[in-house]
């Protein structure tokens, strides 16, 4: 397999974890302040 | 919403198309891929220390405790993306040279930069009352911001280094092909927003932990 679709493939996981990471956290930051 | 999934979208589109679309540099080969990744890092870096040293002068003038929220916020971020640099180049450098680490003049630099912070955020730590801890902490960070562009632009420049030319080379031109180039500055601008959101969410929690303290 072309070695620009494995780096690709692994940026684009470890980019998504992060930025639904961050949603996660955001959305208990809402909670958190709206008490 | 929407414009937190512009960053997800925009960052996402850029890997894709400076890994699919954008050349290979000749001498840096397979290498080539950590630029889209370790430049904005250490951009991010002189970026988030510069706000860091900008509130804390705010708040010195100001006395506002939310400067130094912002402050702290961005010594914490501007770290974490130091970090990210570090660890970037030093995988880069253990293809390229062999060896992880090689104190070039580069990564003397950045270990400092990582030092100095890294002590930043120790002085933090160590005190426990808020207006004292901002305003030495405000004092630290902008005495410590003195040495970030010597750090970061000039030693490097000044000394022989086996790291790559930067973007704007010594002719005062940028020498990279169109296309990597594209990827990077749309990498930069991805980082920047992503590093902006960071800090509304770090400031955010700093303010709900000051509230629930008192």
């Amino acid at each position: 397999m072309d070695r620009n679709w494995v780096v690709l493939g692994v940026s684009l996981l470890v980019w998504g974890l992060l930025f639904a990471w961050i949603l996660r956290v955001e959305k208990r930051l809402n909670e958190l302040e709206r008490r | 919403m929407i414009w937190r999934w512009g960053i997800f979208i925009w960052i996402a589109a850029t890997m894709t198309a400076s890994l699919l679309w954008a050349p290979l540099v000749p001498v840096l080969g397979e290498t080539t891929r950590v630029l889209y990744f370790h430049i904005p890092a250490a951009w991010v870096t002189v970026l988030a220390l510069g706000w860091s040293m900008i509130h804390s002068a705010l708040y010195l003038w100001k006395r506002d405790l939310h400067h130094d929220d912002h402050a702290a916020a961005a010594a914490e971020l501007g770290l974490l993306f130091c970090i990210g640099a570090t660890v970037s180049g030093s995988l880069w450098a253990k293809s390229m040279w062999g060896s992880y680490w090689n104190w070039d003049p580069r990564e003397t630099s950045i270990f400092f930069i990582l030092l100095l912070y890294g002590a930043y955020l120790a002085l933090r730590g160590s005190i426990e009352e808020g207006e004292k801890r901002a305003r030495l902490s405000a004092v630290y960070s902008i005495v410590a911001f003195v040495a970030v562009p010597p750090l970061m632009f000039i030693v490097p420049r000044i000394y022989a280094t086996l790291h790559p030319d930067p973007i704007i080379n010594s002719t005062g031109k940028v020498d990279m092909d169109p296309r990597i180039r594209t990827g990077f500055l749309f990498m930069l601008v991805g980082f920047t927003f992503l590093y902006a959101w960071l800090q509304v969410l770090r400031v955010r929690v700093s303010r709900l932990e000051r509230r629930l303290a008192s």
